[in-house]
């Protein structure tokens, strides 16, 4: 009773000092303050060095090459590391398989190819006027500092400008009335700092030509997470950027599409700055055996199914849909005024595009899950296909049984687009440009196609037509919170009648993978069990009565 | 004598037994939508707006909301909220029947399963209106009726776009816009 008197009166307390409190809040004279009164809150600076000090960012520069000069004076060794890496070069050369990869060289099924699009694509290059292929990679001055370093998020690239932030204000997208202001190089440089989800995700989240295109588990929510959508890059949990797992050395970044570790070995957690050649798995900082003793039977899951499977039961669960599906085929289409449209869907995404065709998309996406080893293969543009398969741009190899696979959560991207019926290939074509050939300005794929095929000096036949495409994603970002990985009866006793592994080849799944003709010739020996204890139950009774009769 | 009440008594526990289970698939029905999650709320949003017996769509709300903002995760569901003036004047002028206003307003729920189906889940209205009366009974009937026409898709017609309430409609509460009960 004294408790609850006493908290009566805390809170009425609280009431009473609330009040002028809430009152000089809403007093309209402090709002009318002007805001240039207000001091701006002094910078903090954690790092040793403020680069707003340095005198060689003083300067009004007028191009990004000038401030990668500038950076360069005291970074003597940054644009050699950068150009060692694939964020400079587009280009990978598989040491397995042989294959050179790299986006210089792979075709995809979303934007399909760079060749022919340079000014389009190198939006998302870490480098300045790769416009053809006469691009100097040996120019350190080409490289773009700003566009990883950046802590003002203004620093923006465009498509079309080949790699250059716009240097004057400037309508984007063109005729659309809107104004990308110029960037201020100065102001940028002065504020350089490590990078952030944002400057990673300015590509990495646009990926395929818009926000959450193409990853699926990669997006825009990714920049100011919820713990529901990612446990590790949450602001209210452990706030990790992108560089906390995958953590640079030489500017090298860990992390790999082209030979992802699918199986990384067996390895206690180890201790952050420690050299470790995974740092981007799970069982870097997890371990192989993660689960307490009390969930022990989970470890020994952890054998056969990557951590990914059970804890990101969904991608795309950030609020933005997924692009699942894109047609090239239905492209071209024009308004009764032979105009180019767009359609959208009922979410309000695009459904349709004169200069893409159809796309379809999808929120809370559940996975499809695959056997892997890590051993991709990819379709390339000299590939031979055959077109009344479905082609696998990309292919992930894995067995039950080879030992080195385990089951992983996929995107499958489904796509349609040309290829060459000449010489069954898949074709690059040009789609961005302001010549007469490019797709996105005269809808003619003969021209496109043409144009596209010259650039890269490749044989084409004259005549196309469309393939049914399929591109795997490997899932391994948005992780849920730890009650929300897939219960055991999602597997193995699903309510729905389909569980999530009931698709993967080569597993006995207890409660699930059941032997038809073993459950018949069980059950038929319990029936005649029956059939025997009640005839021979039944054939006493008969003639006990039989006998008492007598 | 002893018979025919032990025979009265199981058969009463057998009815009993299967009412239990039978109860939830007679109070509500589900179904399959051929189409996506999206694409699902929209055309049923279009079709209650459609149909002409005074219909309107009084809110649309994602309960999953709440579950994310207190840190966890749902696969989706949106219940779409709609109420006829018609229908639910009648029942609320009567004052032994007003507390029936917690049907109101109708609701049909969509949702995703683990299965990456999209269902649409409705209330039985024609089988629960009969056990409060006559004039319910009536009613409810013809919300039934109704109910059906808005799961009547049309796959020919384009995917219509999704309306979305006027207020914000997060957490599992608001989401009111439009006419109502």
């Amino acid at each position: 009773m004294l408790v609850k008197r006493l908290q009566y009166l805390a809170l009425m307390l609280g009431i009473v000092l609330a009040v002028p409190v809430v009152q000089a809040s809403s007093d309209p004279a402090a709002e009318m303050k002007p805001a240039a009164a207000v001091p701006a809150p002094a910078k903090e600076i954690r790092s040793t060095a403020d680069h707003g000090k340095f005198k060689e960012l003083q300067k009004d520069f007028k191009s990004g090459p000038e401030v990668t000069q500038a950076c360069l004076t005291c970074h003597t060794e940054a644009a050699k590391q950068i150009m060692k890496t694939k964020h400079w070069t587009w280009e990978f050369l598989n040491p397995e398989s042989k294959q050179r990869l790299g986006k210089k060289n792979v075709i995809n099924n979303f934007c399909t190819a760079v060749p022919s699009n340079y000014e389009f694509c190198t939006a998302c290059h870490v480098g300045y006027g790769w416009k053809d292929s006469s691009f100097d990679f040996n120019k350190q001055e080409n490289v773009d500092c700003l566009v990883c370093h950046d802590t003002t998020k203004t620093y923006r690239k465009l498509p079309g400008m080949a790699g250059h932030p716009p240097y004057q204000d400037t309508e984007f997208p063109p005729k659309s009335g809107k104004i990308v202001p110029a960037v201020n190089l100065k102001d940028v440089a002065q504020n350089i700092g490590k990078t952030s989800r944002a400057t990673c995700g300015a590509c990495h989240f646009n990926g395929g030509g818009g926000d959450a295109v193409k990853h699926g588990d990669l997006d825009s929510s990714l920049k100011d997470p919820k713990k529901y959508l990612d446990v590790h890059m949450a602001k209210d949990g452990l706030n990790f950027t992108c560089g906390t797992c995958h953590e640079t050395d030489g500017h090298n970044i860990p992390g790999s599409r082209y030979t992802p570790i699918a199986k990384p070995k067996d390895a206690n957690p180890h201790i952050r700055g420690k050299n470790d050649s995974d740092p981007v798995t799970c069982q870097s900082c997890h371990g192989n055996k993660p689960h307490p003793q009390a969930l022990s039977r989970l470890n020994s899951h952890t054998d056969k199914l990557a951590c990914q499977t059970c804890h990101i039961p969904e991608y795309a669960r950030g609020g933005k849909p997924t692009k699942t599906l894109w047609d090239w085929s239905t492209a071209g289409k024009l308004d009764k005024d032979g105009k180019p449209f767009k359609t959208k869907d009922s979410g309000g995404h695009d459904a349709y595009d004169s200069r893409k065709g159809d796309f379809k998309y999808e929120a809370n996406v559940i996975p499809e899950y695959i056997w892997f080893n890590g051993k991709v293969n990819y379709t390339l543009r000299e590939t031979k296909l055959d077109p009344n398969q479905v082609i696998k741009v990309n292919s992930f190899e894995g067995s039950a049984d080879d030992g080195k696979s385990k089951i992983w959560p996929v995107k499958v991207f489904h796509g349609k687009q040309p290829y060459d019926i000449g010489n069954n290939q898949l074709v690059v074509f040009h789609t961005y440009g302001k010549d007469d050939s490019a797709l996105w300005s005269n809808f003619n794929w003969d021209k496109a196609i043409d144009y596209g095929m010259k650039e890269i000096g490749a044989e084409y036949s004259g005549k196309y037509a469309f393939v049914s495409t399929e591109m795997s994603w490997p899932i391994t970002h948005m992780v849920a919170p730890k009650k929300d990985a897939l219960a055991c009866a999602q597997c193995h006793a699903p309510q729905t009648g389909v569980g999530r592994l009931d698709k993967v080849p080569g597993i006995y799944m207890p409660g699930r993978r059941a032997n038809e003709w073993l459950n018949t010739a069980g059950w038929g020996l319990a029936l005649l069990t029956l059939l025997g204890v009640l005839g021979h139950g039944g054939l006493r009774i008969y003639l006990a009565r039989k006998g008492d009769q007598k | 004598m002893k018979k025919l009440v032990g025979g009265f008594l199981v058969g009463v526990i057998f009815t009993m037994v299967l009412a239990l289970f039978m109860m939830p698939s007679l109070m509500f029905k589900e179904h399959v939508s051929p189409f996506g999650f999206e694409e699902t709320v929209a055309r049923i949003q279009h079709n209650i707006q459609k149909n002409p017996n005074g219909w309107s769509l009084s809110g649309l709300r994602d309960p999953g909301k709440a579950v994310q903002n207190d840190g966890g995760n749902v696969l989706p569901v949106m219940m779409i909220e709609a109420c006829s003036t018609k229908y639910s004047a009648p029942i609320l002028k009567t004052d032994d029947r007003r507390y029936l206003s917690i049907l109101m307003p109708c609701k049909v729920s969509v949702y995703k399963k683990n299965d990456g189906k999209v269902y649409i889940g409705t209330m039985n209205a024609g089988l629960m209106g009969k056990m409060f009366g006559p004039l319910v009974g009536e009613i409810m009937g013809h919300v039934a009726a109704d109910q059906k026409t808005f799961l009547e898709f049309d796959p020919n017609t384009p995917a219509p776009q999704i309306i979305l309430p006027k207020a914000p409609s997060g957490g599992g509460a608001g989401g009111g816009a439009g006419g109502g009960c």
